[in-house]
């Protein structure tokens, strides 16, 4: 019941329509019903060798009668799943607009497969019950009482003797689609063991074929594949018995009707028409009946997927952005670590240990370390996906909680190892719509994009993702670049941005972003050591915390960690050098 | 943003034939399907037998009012409801099974082809679109197999049977009835192609706003960094509302065919009205046919209803098939002229002779590369990033044939090798280990399940992994989550060591790894390197200075061109690049770094 009061403002925002639909729905019905009727007046009249006249006055009547079910039957297919249409759309917009507002500490729990299925199965189960869910109920107890009322009426006693085995289709079908329903869950976390074993095979096909295993890959598949046929088979057997139930049951009562109302057409208790419209109407019966089990298993899913979708609507996000309307009057450019300490959520260590640093506008801070020692989650403190678990971290001397998150991000141009691109042209990544290409060209020289672009057939309007071009992962690096240098940020953060580079390229754009961004305070965080020699400060980071500090010569110098690290890649920097 | 993303409709195959082809895969199992199909005209014959009984006992019974006739004939359509259910259960249990094995081996078989592609298929085709080939499309098909031709089979035996008993009780009314018929195919028509339309562009666009949707799901970080948060909504909500007109359109055709099917069975039902009732007042016909024919006609436009439903489950079919074909029809790239041979054993020897090779056959990345290597000897190749280096390597594994020019082994063509026998041989260690889900010992003996654990920690202690294993908490036992978390770099590369020892080489090829380490992992790795190169071939992509002093011989690639090669005393000598980087690597190194 929470659940639907939840809902419920988006179902009353189409309550006209939905009325219309009911009010269609119940003249379908009633005029279904009103044929046996009719048919019945028909066979009890014949008798009396009726001229054609009144033969042709059946006919129209019949007519007539259809063509106001069809009116209904129209009106209440456009009226009731119209809707429902329109409330599936409604829920996504609302479902999308919130999903953006949460935060990385919410989709850290989640599995993007797992929201995407809320988004798109339970919605689509939430809309049969709104739509199919009404329709179903509303048609089965309409249905059932008026045709069960024409029966006895007709003859009461029959009635009561044909009708007794029907309530058993009610409860078979509400067991049969619930035992089905709960072994078509065992056949679909199979499938996902198959998906999730031709992933694997897929992600690692070269070690796979290096090591030659395709014969034990294929082994192995099989032996998936046969358990998924043998669960398969489980649910099968169930369908196998479900519909034949269904018509057996169904044909015995017909069966009854046919013996038990002979008889009593034969002794004259009932009219030849009375007997034909009395099979008439059980013949109606049979859906509802069904309809009525049905309508119990679209109510379980409907409300289990409402609290699935629930659940996202609730989640809310702990970052809160300062208001947008104040103007934050600090410089964006000066930042300063104090003493922060930070954990994930749900993480019992600390990913970040005291960190204190203070960096000045224009400046450039060097971060070097292995891999997990907390490189990347500074730059998290400092785009603000979390906030510190304690300490503070200063934006223009003002805690970052003070500047909205708006202002925040825009100002700070961050360049990921990995980044992610939009299907879309590359044009329209780089400029994200924010503002004017004008500069697009200067901005793709410095990137060191603009051989690659002319290469690809449409140049800077060239999609791609799946649809067009696939880019290399050095040349996704360069677009993330120019996508982040063409707002001229405040701050720009490179977290191991050109791994996918030979050092040539990388020290030709660091030279080209140097001269652009004087004023900009950079961050670079890098494997390669000749990224960061030229940075005003070097830190080495392990394990979450600040090791060493201070710039190449003092750094080569003190012969710590740097200096071994130096001496580690120097070969490297030879072969790039000399050859 | 560009927002065309209709489905590419390419008719590469046409629809029957691509029909035809599906169909192929149910020979295997020709005659349970003859069996079904007969199971199935049992149970449509039996669906019809109501009506007739009912004419029977009104015309034969109740007429002469004969009761003891009734309940013969309520026995009778009792024995018929109870052989419906058998034929019925049976067939649709036969049937499932058949498309379960269909599926079964149309699965593998997808799968096995995929095993068969080589590296530049996989460079081309994103992972997601292969895992739909073998999971989602497969199970579209099987759908397809087990109810939708079922079910259209059974709905054509049902209106069969129905006219022929039509045509059996009367067939002036029959003929008089079927007038309805061209107004109902005209209405399908005009129905099917609108909704065939409508249906096509409604999946176009879902499939449009959930790409957009997991886009923005896995893109969340850039989407709140760059402030898109509004324009995507405002992007999504105009994706929506193009599904919402498309989702509205099908509603609409549903919501006037289905009616029109009313109007078309009652026009039909009021001519048994009129005509019918004329022919019994004028006594031509009895009133028990009447009523069979006005159940028979109820009972027909079920069918029909359902065979446009039907069409569209087809429609989805063909389009996977479509796409399981069009991956069955890539041939693969590296043809073997030779059939597997265990017993064929290299000892060593590598040439290259003037090897040239691209990957898209202009762009040259290898080019005339020659060098040999004797038995048991190692190499080192030094260049910089995009000089060649893995590809040379992958050539050398056959993971791409080269265009111009040969690869020996002992002599013999990579060519005349069997490609399976060839890499059986040959053990390539990868800058970036791939750890598969399962724990560490399986990972070390892949698919080679003789291989017992003492084996396994004898290997792992040759190649120094062993010390950081015992110390996980499961030792070898530790399962490894996806993408193998918990355990550093450095270590994945130890456990690669040993899954390379474990395959027992003649040759390796061993790509070092460039991230750096702490000084422990450093010379565990080291003397792992040390034994698993020692008494075979061995090339090595090198980036430390320790491991090009080891090596026998130098090979330095610039561009894709050796630029110098040879044994690495003979390149000191001659003072060229090599001797260059050496000189300035040295003068900051501790005198026992240096080799002899």
């Amino acid at each position: 019941m929470e659940n639907l009061k939840s809902f419920w403002p988006y179902i009353s925002k189409y309550h006209k329509e939905l009325m219309i639909g009911i009010t269609a729905l119940i003249i379908t019905d009633s005029m279904t019903l009103v044929v046996p009727w009719l048919i019945k007046e028909f066979i009890d009249v014949l008798p009396g060798k009726p001229s054609s006249g009144v033969l042709l006055e059946y006919t129209f009547l019949l007519i007539l009668i259809v063509l106001f079910l069809v009116v209904g039957r129209y009106g209440w297919r456009m009226y009731m799943f119209g809707p429902s249409r329109k409330i599936e759309f409604d829920i996504l917009n609302r479902l999308f607009a919130h999903l953006l507002t949460l935060d990385r500490a919410w989709y850290l729990k989640q599995k993007t497969g797992d929201i995407m299925s809320r988004a798109t199965n339970d919605l689509r189960a939430v809309r049969e019950f709104v739509g199919l869910g009404v329709l179903v109920l509303i048609d089965a107890v309409f249905v059932i009482i008026t045709a069960v009322g024409m029966m006895s009426w007709i003859n009461a006693d029959l009635a009561f003797r044909v009708l007794l085995p029907l309530p058993i289709i009610s409860f078979l079908f509400f067991y049969f689609v619930k035992e089905i329903g709960k072994r078509h869950k065992a056949v679909q976390e199979h499938l996902a063991l198959i998906t999730g074993q031709v992933q694997e095979n897929l992600a690692g096909i070269r070690v796979l074929h290096a090591f030659v295993q395709e014969e034990n890959e294929k082994r192995k598949f099989a032996v998936l594949n046969n358990e998924y046929i043998k669960k398969n088979l489980h649910v099968t057997r169930m369908f196998g018995v479900f519909t034949p139930t269904m018509v057996f049951v169904i044909g015995v009562a017909a069966m009854l009707s046919l013996w038990l109302g002979g008889k009593a057409v034969i002794t004259g208790s009932m009219t030849l028409g009375s007997f034909v419209a009395f099979n008439g109407y059980l013949m109606l019966l049979s859906w509802p009946m069904m309809g009525i089990g049905y309508v119990f298993n679209l109510t379980q899913k409907g409300m289990s997927a409402m609290s699935r979708i629930r659940e996202i609507f609730a989640a809310q996000p702990e970052i809160i952005s300062a208001p947008e309307k104040e103007r934050f009057v600090g410089e964006i450019g000066d930042i300063e670590f104090q003493g922060l300490q930070f954990s994930y959520p749900g993480a019992d260590t600390l990913s970040l240990k005291g960190i204190d640093i203070k960096i000045s506008k224009g400046q450039t801070l060097g971060v070097v370390g292995v891999i997990g020692s907390g490189k990347t989650t500074l730059t998290q403190m400092l785009l603000r996906f979390y906030d510190p678990t304690s300490g503070n971290l200063l934006i223009g001397s003002h805690p970052i909680k003070e500047i909205s998150l708006q202002r925040l991000r825009d100002s700070i141009g961050y360049v990921s190892q990995d980044p992610f691109l939009f299907s879309t042209s590359i044009r329209d990544n780089i400029v994200l719509g924010r503002g004017t290409d004008l500069e697009l060209t200067e901005i793709v020289r410095i990137a060191g994009l603009r051989d690659d672009i002319a290469r690809f057939p449409k140049g800077l309007d060239t999609l791609i993702g799946e649809r067009g071009v696939s880019l290399s992962g050095g040349q996704k690096q360069r677009v993330a670049l120019a996508r982040a240098l063409i707002t001229k940020p405040e701050v720009l953060i490179l977290d191991d941005a050109f791994s996918n580079l030979d050092s040539d390229t990388e020290e030709e754009i660091l030279k080209n972003v140097r001269e652009q961004l004087s004023q900009t305070t950079t961050l670079i965080i890098s494997h390669r050591l000749s990224a960061v020699r030229d940075a005003d400060t070097i830190i080495v980071m392990d394990a979450g915390k600040i090791i060493e500090q201070g710039n190449h010569v003092s750094l080569t110098r003190a012969g710590g960690v740097y200096a071994g690290l130096s001496q580690n890649q120097s070969l490297a920097r030879e072969m790039e050098i000399y050859l | 943003m560009s927002r065309v993303y209709m489905e590419n409709m390419k008719d590469r195959y046409r629809e029957w034939v691509l029909f035809k082809r599906v169909l192929v895969y149910l020979k295997p199992y020709a005659q349970w399907v003859a069996l079904a199909i007969f199971l199935l005209l049992g149970v449509s014959l039996f669906n019809l037998a109501g009506p007739y009984l009912t004419k029977v006992v009104i015309d034969d019974y109740i007429k002469v009012s004969d009761l003891e006739g009734l309940d013969v004939v309520a026995g009778l359509y009792l024995a018929v409801l109870i052989a419906s259910f058998v034929f019925q259960f049976c067939q649709s249990y036969l049937m499932q099974y058949i498309g379960q094995k269909v599926m079964f081996d149309l699965r593998s078989k997808v799968f096995a082809h995929l095993h068969r592609m080589s590296f530049s298929y996989f460079d081309k085709n994103p992972i997601g679109k292969m895992i739909t080939r073998v999971v989602n499309d497969v199970e579209v098909l099987n759908e397809m197999l087990t109810s939708g031709l079922i079910l259209i089979f059974s709905d054509l035996f049902t209106l069969a049977g129905i006219f022929a008993v039509m045509l059996y009780l009367d067939w002036r009314l029959t003929l008089v009835v079927c007038t309805v018929f061209p107004l109902l195919a005209l209405g399908t028509r005009l129905y099917r192609v609108r909704a065939r339309d409508a249906l096509r562009k409604n999946r176009a666009h879902v499939t449009e706003l959930n790409s957009y949707l997991e886009e923005n799901l896995s893109g969340i970080d850039t989407v709140q960094c760059f402030n898109r948060e509004k324009i995507n909504h405002e992007n999504f909500k105009s994706i929506n509302l193009d599904r919402l007109k498309e989702d509205l359109r099908t509603v609409r055709y549903n919501a006037l065919y289905m009616p029109s099917i009313d109007l078309f069975s009652s026009l039909a039902v009021g001519m048994v009205f009129w005509y019918g009732g004329g022919r019994f007042v004028q006594d031509e016909i009895q009133l028990g046919v009447l009523v069979a024919f006005i159940q028979y006609l109820q009972k027909f436009f079920e069918p029909v209803r359902d065979l446009a439903e039907k069409f569209n489950i087809i429609q989805t079919a063909m389009a996977s098939s479509e796409r399981i074909f069009e991956l069955l029809d890539t041939p693969e790239q590296i043809p073997d002229q030779v059939p597997p041979n265990p017993d064929v054993k290299i000892k060593g020897e590598v040439d290259f002779e003037r090897v040239w090779f691209a990957y898209d056959d202009e762009n040259f990345i290898l080019k005339d590369i020659s060098f040999s290597l004797s038995e048991g000897e190692s190499l080192a190749i030094v260049g910089a990033t995009g000089s060649g280096k893995s590809t040379l390597v992958n050539a050398l594994c056959r993971f791409y044939d080269i265009q111009k020019g040969d690869i020996r082994f002992d002599g013999k063509s990579i060519k005349d090798i069997n490609k399976y026998d060839l890499r059986r041989q040959v053990a390539l260690v990868q800058q970036d280990v791939f750890l598969f889900s399962g724990n560490i010992a399986d990972n070390i003996r892949l698919g080679n399940q003789q291989m017992g654990q003492e084996e396994i920690e004898s290997i792992s202690q040759a190649v120094s992994s062993h010390n950081f294993i015992s110390s996980l908490p499961f030792k070898y036992e530790q399962e490894l989550t996806e993408g193998g978390v918990g355990i550093s770099s450095g270590q994945r590369q130890l456990i690669s060591f040993a899954r390379a020892l474990a395959s027992n080489p003649r040759i390796l090829v061993l790509d070092e790894a460039t991230s750096s380490v702490d000084p422990e992992t450093e010379s565990q790795i080291q003397s792992g390197i040390e034994e698993l190169t020692r008494g075979r071939t061995s090339i090595i992509i090198a980036h430390r200075m320790s491991t090009l002093m080891h090596a026998d011989k130098i090979l330095v690639l610039k561009q894709g061109e050796i630029l110098e090669f040879g044994p690495r005393k003979e390149l000191l000598i001659q003072k060229g690049v090599f001797y260059k980087i050496c000189q300035s690597q040295l003068q900051g190194l501790p005198t026992d770094h240096t080799g002899e």
